[in-house]
């Protein structure tokens, strides 16, 4: 039985490719090296499958402004990536990809208690709540558990025949939101590193109902987005991308996008950046009426989570600012990223970028980082939590006003 | 003061010993079918011995979460606790590796370290093929075991699709050639990992 379901999918796999006359497998993270990059070693890092104990992470290395502290919330969730939470902010679930799990951690006051959710699930990196109820997306599956805070037994609906999910898997991992409109928003990324994808339902954002229906494509042209927000005042969207491999330690930058147009394009594959058409993948006029990004956010950096701030607890300058989430670079012989910034918006679609959390990666030269933050929630007390995917674990990040210094 | 300090090693190799039990527990297992020191002598298992502790650990967590499909592998992980994985990880990635010198054909062996070469296998598994980090050690595995998974990649029935992407396009003689190669080339011993 176990041969013949992978004989099935085996053929399904052949026959997606051979629809679109295109005699290979999905390209994986290395296509688009040129040939003087052929011996090139850097890779994908590994991530780390099992619990890594609270006392093992050096979270005093974690810099931050003054005021702020971080500590470690919530350990024992190998592979923790997006989160989201119940609106007393007593359960948080999470995400992951290769260890198919999905988490629900309880906040017991002083200490947290960590349980699988749902697993054996195909990469199901996106979580969603929505009036109590959680929504999964997995690569090829969508699951709705319903008051799941309140019902610890709730069996999941299985809504996957409402949204239409195309079959490769590479960058199909998800983050899912809803947004005030009340609709779910679901990006689809081009299966490949750079390429024209092998049909239109890649490389773009989608909106849907809650139930599946009324499916809209809102952005096209977008390479790989696995995080969104929308700004508290002007309802935008805004949401992050990461940029194409193998085109050299300058580029091309992730981006940080303002959707003000439903439809909009946002360039992949043949216009990156501020109008730079693509080396490889060319067309005449690669990037006429293509939307440029609000903010570039580094080379290669890993741009990920993004909320913007509309809490209580920290000071009145970071209110409707972005904390952007850098889980950090590959593909680059110098790291970049491994912190999260801060990103202030002006009315016009700006955006500039300050420092705000770094210290995973220690030394400007070699790789030699400890953790990989992933995304960032806020709290119903104005904190924030981030996810650090490499060791499987929540940070909080809380703010108390330094006592004024001596005279 | 000397008591507390007598009393403090104690306690020391008390906890080292159990925790080095609790790993050992589970060896004689492993080796029933990976084979003593985890070199396999079992057609379609796998040479354990001196793989990288990181590859060990992902590939036995997969397994443990059905992620990874083994009929065999998936039940004997139940409940196994992360621990125990990176204990027996650890354990198994510091046996040496007997290499199988038997039967060599000389043309063959050729064949796959030109092919080796072409395909770049040593950029990510390292140039004398030992392995590293989640990569596996493929020199001195078992010949039908390499041919094996790669048709297994070939075939999309593996998790990761890295393989299936560096294999594409490999005929069914070079796959042949390519195990023959590895199985017969000696990755470094483990204590100069």
């Amino acid at each position: 039985m176990k041969s013949l379901v992978a004989l099935a999918a085996a053929a399904a796999f052949t026959a997606s490719f051979a629809a679109y006359g295109q005699a290979k497998p999905p390209p994986a993270w290395h296509q688009g090296k040129s040939a003087k990059q052929a011996d090139s070693k850097l890779a994908p890092h590994p991530g780390k499958m099992t619990e890594t104990p609270a006392g093992e992470i050096p979270i005093s290395k974690l810099k931050l402004p003054r005021g702020f502290k971080a500590e470690v919330w919530a350990t024992g969730m190998p592979g923790a990536r997006a989160m989201a939470a119940s609106e007393d902010g007593k359960k948080v679930y999470l995400g992951t990809r290769v260890i198919g799990r999905v988490y629900e951690v309880t906040d017991n006051g002083s200490s947290r208690s960590v349980r699988v959710l749902v697993d054996k699930l195909t990469q199901p990196s996106g979580v969603a709540m929505n009036k109590g109820n959680l929504y999964v997306f997995a690569i090829d599956k969508v699951l709705r558990f319903d008051n799941v805070a309140s019902n610890p037994g709730a069996q999941p609906v299985d809504m996957t025949k409402a949204f239409d999910l195309p079959p490769e898997q590479h960058h199909n991992w998800k983050y899912i939101a809803f947004g005030p409109d009340g609709k779910l928003y679901v990006p689809f990324g081009a299966p490949c590193n750079i390429c024209e994808p092998p049909s239109k339902e890649y490389a773009q954002i989608r909106r849907y109902n809650a139930d599946g229906s009324g499916k809209e494509v809102i952005a096209t042209g977008v390479r790989n987005s696995v995080g969104f927000d929308w700004h508290p005042k002007t309802k935008e969207l805004w949401f992050t991308d990461h940029g194409r491999d193998w085109a050299g330690d300058k580029g091309f930058e992730d981006e940080l996008n303002r959707v003000t147009k439903v439809g909009a394009n946002y360039g992949f594959p043949y216009c990156h950046n501020n109008s730079t058409p693509d080396p490889d993948v060319k067309k005449a006029k690669a990037c006429e009426g293509v939307t440029k990004p609000a903010a570039l956010m580094g080379p290669h950096s890993a741009v990920m989570g993004i909320k913007f701030y509309t809490g209580k607890m920290f000071p009145a300058e970071y209110q409707n600012t972005a904390f952007v989430v850098r889980k950090g670079s590959w593909n680059r012989e110098k790291p970049s990223g491994f912190d999260m910034v801060n990103v202030r918006v002006s009315s016009d679609g700006k955006a500039t970028i300050r420092p705000f959390a770094s210290g995973w990666q220690e030394g400007g030269e070699g790789y030699k980082f400890w953790g990989r933050p992933a995304y960032v929630q806020q709290m119903p007390d104005g904190a924030l939590l981030v996810s650090d995917e490499q060791l499987g674990a929540i940070y909080r990040i809380s703010y108390q006003k330094p006592a004024a210094a001596k005279k | 003061m000397q008591l507390l300090r007598k009393g403090r090693w104690a306690l020391l190799a008390t906890a080292l010993f159990v925790s080095t039990a609790f790993s050992q527990e589970k060896v004689p297992l492993c080796v029933s079918c990976h084979g003593p020191g985890g070199n396999s002598a079992t057609p379609g298992t796998p040479s354990i011995a001196g793989q990288p502790k990181l590859f060990m650990e992902n590939q036995l967590v997969l397994f443990r979460e059905g992620i990874r499909k083994s009929p065999v592998m998936t039940p004997l992980m139940a409940g196994i606790s992360d621990k125990e994985i990176t204990a027996l990880s650890d354990h198994f990635s510091k046996q040496d590796v007997r290499v199988e010198k038997g039967n060599l054909d000389q043309k063959l062996f050729s064949r796959g370290r030109e092919l080796a070469g072409k395909l770049k296998c040593g950029i990510c598994h390292l140039s004398d093929f030992s392995g590293q980090k989640q990569m596996p050690r493929l020199a001195g595995q078992r010949e039908d075991y390499l041919a094996s998974e790669m048709r297994a990649y070939l075939a999309n029935q593996r998790p990761d699709t890295t393989m299936t992407a560096a294999l594409y396009g490999v005929k069914d003689d070079e796959i042949r050639a390519l195990a023959h190669f590895l199985s017969r080339s000696a990755p470094r011993p483990a204590a100069k990992k």
